[in-house]
């Protein structure tokens, strides 16, 4: 089963109740939040109502907010090779 | 006053800041500086470093090097725990283009072949461009971290000496470079007080800090051959 993975890009100030609905309809509250829902054709239809408002990617598994944290975090650059006496 | 004094003094007692300005210097002076601040460094890695600059280590020597190194750390179940906090990341592979492949071969041998080296090491994704005997504080204090721990730093985006430069893209292939920090300690930055006001109130609120940032060491960088990623 494959996802969408919907991120907000633009803000909805100033757009109609209709559009601000679809997006919280969608789950999106504020930008660059990004959301993940099944490929399904009520989806397909919400998308196609904001897309000039969001980035869409289709992805295979929807991610946890854990690991969408770990693909933001920088590599670490370092491990421990050889640990001090510790008391 | 009287910290600007205490540290007057210390630099006074630090050999390095005696040196003349860097333009009167030999263009040699870089080695003897590494040389001089890496013998400070306390005997946890004792012959190691001489070894592998002697001889051009290839990987399979490396790894051999560091596994007996790895078996007293089991010993203290706290060191291991250590370990395990910061494990070994490998490096997702990339394959070179045919040009870069031919670049390195030919150009890393000279690279190689002049004496002092430097490198952009990434740690958390900032980089510092260091070299052997270098002291860098991070911006950061480094959890799980003590006095002594060696850390092998296996992410650089590049490599260089005085006229040669390898850049990766992002990173250089971990098994042309060899570079370990020492974790030397935990250093304070003086108390910060910001005093926070709100509107129509008599009072002032303080707000004291005081962060601690990890000190490291680079006792070590040797840049290995292109044999090292087999061309």
């Amino acid at each position: 089963m494959s996802f969408f993975r919907v991120t907000l890009h633009r803000s909805a100030i100033g757009l109609p109740e209709r559009t601000r609905g679809v997006l919280a309809a969608l789950g999106l509250r504020k930008r660059t939040q990004t959301v993940f829902h099944p490929v399904s054709p009520q989806f397909a239809g919400m998308i196609m109502k904001v897309k000039e408002l969001v980035r869409v990617e289709e992805v295979d598994r929807a991610l946890s907010p854990a690991e969408m944290r770990d693909e933001r975090r920088p590599e670490r650059g370092f491990w421990l090779e050889k640990p001090a006496h510790r008391a | 006053m009287s910290r600007s004094l205490l540290r007057s003094v210390l630099e006074l007692r630090t050999p390095i800041t005696r040196l003349p300005p860097s333009f009167l210097l030999p263009i040699q002076a870089r080695r003897s500086l590494s040389s001089t601040t890496t013998s400070q460094t306390p005997s946890s890695i004792p012959a190691t470093p001489l070894d592998n600059i002697a001889k051009p280590a290839p990987a399979a020597t490396a790894t051999a090097t560091t596994t007996p190194t790895g078996e007293p750390v089991a010993a203290s179940s706290a060191a291991a725990a250590a370990a395990a906090l910061y494990p070994k990341q490998p490096q997702t592979p990339t394959t070179l283009s045919p040009e870069s492949a031919q670049s390195i071969a030919q150009l890393l041998p000279l690279l190689r072949a002049q004496p002092a080296h430097y490198i952009t090491a990434h740690i958390w994704g900032r980089p510092y461009l260091v070299t052997a005997g270098d002291q860098i504080r991070l911006p950061f204090r480094m959890p799980g971290a003590v006095p002594g721990d060696v850390l092998r730093l296996d992410r650089a985006s590049a490599l260089g000496s005085r006229d040669y430069t390898l850049r990766g893209a992002p990173y250089v292939d971990e098994r042309l470079f060899e570079c370990r920090a020492v974790v030397t300690g935990v250093e304070t930055e003086p108390l910060r007080v910001k005093v926070k006001t709100k509107r129509r109130q008599r009072r002032n609120k303080t707000v004291k800090s005081k962060h601690r940032y990890t000190i490291l060491r680079i006792n070590e960088l040797v840049i290995k051959g292109p044999e090292a990623i087999g061309l």
